[in-house]
């Protein structure tokens, strides 16, 4: 994938580019927001990743300009401040994420995985697969090598949403978001016992792991 | 009512007032007393120097029997109630409108007819020897007499109603000021209670002293909130500076973590390190969320929240760690709980950090119930744990930012996690109340 960050902070901004480099991306970096504005209108980038702090033009403005100048490629907010307002104010702005520093590289390169896939297509699936894993989303059932497994049904849509993003990284904060609509942080380590449960009957009675502890970052089923 | 009278009493202007009240009657009696007794005393000289020129006036006669015929003459014209004239002829005869006996005490007036006998009161007379007789002219004090009911009079007409107008001026008077050291107690009241935007309405019928110490009051308000605000802003400025570092070190750390194969000790001190560091971005996050919900910005962008879903979903995430550290995590809401409006976010946030303080309170086998309901007309929502409780003292110290419990000193958390609580209840205009549960914490907040 091509990626643009745009960050002030030469560390940050370094240690970004390089992580993402290292998973095989192309990326251009630039420090203000001026610089930015002109690579993210010429550049043909996959995902655009931008400070909100930024020198000359901040980035709520460069947000707003390409967006007003129909620009749909996906942005992914980073800011160094709170929660509450900004959050609400970068998603209005045109952001489709945002991560509030600091963060975990990890959950940085998640995040820009699920971006770049977005406009995808909503398969009509009826029946997710991985490995020897069928998961029936008519009759709401799942086996595996043969034998039933019962799930409540928070541990059947933790696995759907995994199963449906197979081999990408999902992260603590993601999969609240996505599984429980929690926008929040509960502070203790909850999805870790959800996933430690889930796994209780999906990978425990069987030979192989299906869902995979990432290092740093969070979970994924491998494709 | 008595009640209200001796708070009334014990008001600075109604003293004054009726000090000088007392004060101004005081003075004034005593001139009256002395001008009264100034005046009689010239009145009973006046009687003297007219006795004495009426006495002359017959000592100007020739003789006896002419002295006679004056006094008789001068009695058929004078009302014995003004004046009495006697005179003992040397022969025994009286003569006069009026007998005088003398006995060892004095003279006595005795009537000579029975017609003439009415009058009363007090007289002064002058007795003096005449030709061989004697003679006796009294004069009636009646005036003296009306002079002191003059001045009853004028106490009763004068004095009074001033005493008593004063007095009713200073009682409005005190009201009036006990109303504008009211306003005052009130706006201190709210100052104590935390509300920093609290002031003195000074009214402009104040007078000059109250208002003067009402603006010094608004003046010492404003000084407060100002260095408040300030310590505010330097947590959030420090919190934001300390965040780009943070932010390098935290990816240093992972990038060197990538670096380091897995199993080795230096990657659990990596993991260490990184657990640390993701701490502190935590109590970083937390302060700066707290500086912004305190700012109420959030306000504008408040919706309808189903809180008795959002209190299903909060338990719901927490049941497998609750569950995993021996904790029963118990669910009791009312689903008919109307929508309430404010931040779903901030809300859960909420929910979630009473659940996870009470987590880590209560001993493990405890029990924690989170209950929503509707009563009173405010929705309720209560959190309630078995862990040690909250001292009735310290409750509301929990609430300030960092503060910690000396028990709690070596479990988790930061501090801010009931910081937070309060200030989005607050954000919300809904009431945090820490009360027992007896044994441990029961959480209340009332919408």
């Amino acid at each position: 994938m091509k990626l643009l960050v745009v960050e002030d902070d030469a560390t940050t901004g370094n240690y970004i580019a390089k992580g993402l480099r290292e998973e095989g991306h192309v990326v251009d970096l630039v420090r203000d927001g001026h610089a930015g504005l002109i690579a993210a209108t010429t550049g043909n980038h996959d995902v655009l990743i931008l400070d909100r702090m930024l020198p000359q033009v901040d980035g709520l403005t460069v947000l707003k300009t390409l967006r007003g100048a129909g620009r749909q490629v996906p942005v992914l907010l980073l800011t160094a401040m709170g929660d509450v307002d900004d959050r609400i104010e970068g998603l209005r702005a045109g952001a489709d994420d945002y991560l509030a520093k600091p963060f975990a590289f990890g959950e940085l390169s998640a995040r820009v995985a699920a971006l770049s896939r977005r406009p995808q297509a909503l398969e009509a699936e009826t029946v997710l697969r991985a490995g020897d894993l069928e998961m029936n989303l008519i009759t709401r059932t799942v086996s595996r090598a043969g034998q039933t497994i019962d799930l409540l049904p928070r541990e059947f849509a933790l696995l759907e949403h995994l199963l449906r993003r197979k081999g990408r990284v999902q992260t603590r904060t993601m999969l609240l978001e996505s599984v429980w609509d929690i926008g929040f942080d509960p502070g203790t380590n909850v999805v870790e016992t959800h996933v430690s449960r889930l796994r209780a009957k999906v990978d425990r009675p069987f030979d192989s792991e299906l869902i995979q502890t990432v290092r740093g970052a969070g979970y994924r089923i491998a494709s | 009512m008595t009640a209200r009278l001796a708070q009334l009493w014990r008001s600075m202007p109604l003293r004054l007032a009726v000090l000088l009240v007392a004060l101004f009657t005081a003075v004034s009696l005593l001139s009256l007393a002395a001008s009264y007794s100034f005046t009689q005393r010239s009145f009973e000289q006046a009687i003297r120097a007219d006795l004495r020129q009426d006495l002359a006036g017959f000592r100007a006669a020739p003789n006896a029997r002419a002295v006679a015929a004056l006094v008789e003459a001068e009695s058929r014209e004078t009302d014995p109630n003004r004046l009495v004239l006697s005179y003992v002829a040397p022969s025994g005869r009286i003569y006069g409108n009026g007998a005088v006996a003398r006995d060892e005490a004095g003279f006595h007036i005795i009537s000579l007819d029975a017609a003439r006998s009415e009058y009363d009161g007090a007289y002064l007379s002058l007795t003096d020897r005449l030709y061989g007789g004697v003679i006796t002219i009294a004069r009636s004090r009646a005036e003296t007499a009306a002079l002191r009911d003059v001045f009853l009079n004028i106490v009763l007409i004068s004095l009074l109603p001033t005493a008593l107008i004063a007095l009713s001026g200073g009682l409005v008077l005190a009201r009036r000021s006990k109303r504008h050291v009211e306003v005052m107690g009130r706006a201190l009241d709210r100052m104590t209670g935390g509300d920093l935007g609290a002031r003195v309405a000074v009214g402009p019928r104040w007078s000059d002293d109250l208002a003067h110490i009402g603006g010094k009051l608004n003046q010492m308000a404003a000084a407060q909130e100002a260095s408040v605000t300030a310590l505010k802003q330097v947590s959030s400025d420090i919190a934001h500076d300390l965040r780009t570092p943070l932010q390098r070190l935290a990816l240093t750390l992972e990038d060197l973590e990538r670096q380091t194969s897995e199993n080795t000790d230096q990657a659990a001190l990596i993991a260490t390190l990184r657990t640390e560091v993701a701490g502190m971005g935590h109590v970083f996050q937390a302060l700066l969320q707290l500086a912004q919900v305190e700012a109420g910005t959030a306000r504008a962008h408040f919706t309808q929240v189903d809180l008795a879903a959002l209190c299903q979903t909060v338990v719901e995430v927490f049941d497998p760690s609750a569950a995993e550290t021996g904790h029963t995590l118990k669910l009791s809401v009312d689903a008919a709980t109307p929508p309430v409006r404010g931040d779903r976010a901030l809300l859960g946030q909420m929910i979630s950090n009473l659940i996870e303080n009470a987590l880590r309170h209560t001993p493990a086998g405890g029990e924690i119930t989170l209950s929503l309901n509707r009563a009173g007309g405010q929705t309720r929502l209560v959190i309630a744990d078995q862990g040690p409780g909250i001292p009735p003292e310290e409750r509301d110290k929990v609430l300030q930012r960092l503060y910690r419990l000396d028990r709690s000193r070596n479990t988790p958390g930061n501090g801010l996690g009931l910081s937070l609580v309060a200030a989005i209840a607050g954000l919300h205009r809904a009431d945090l109340i820490l009360g027992d549960n007896a044994p441990g914490l029961r959480a209340e907040v009332r919408f």
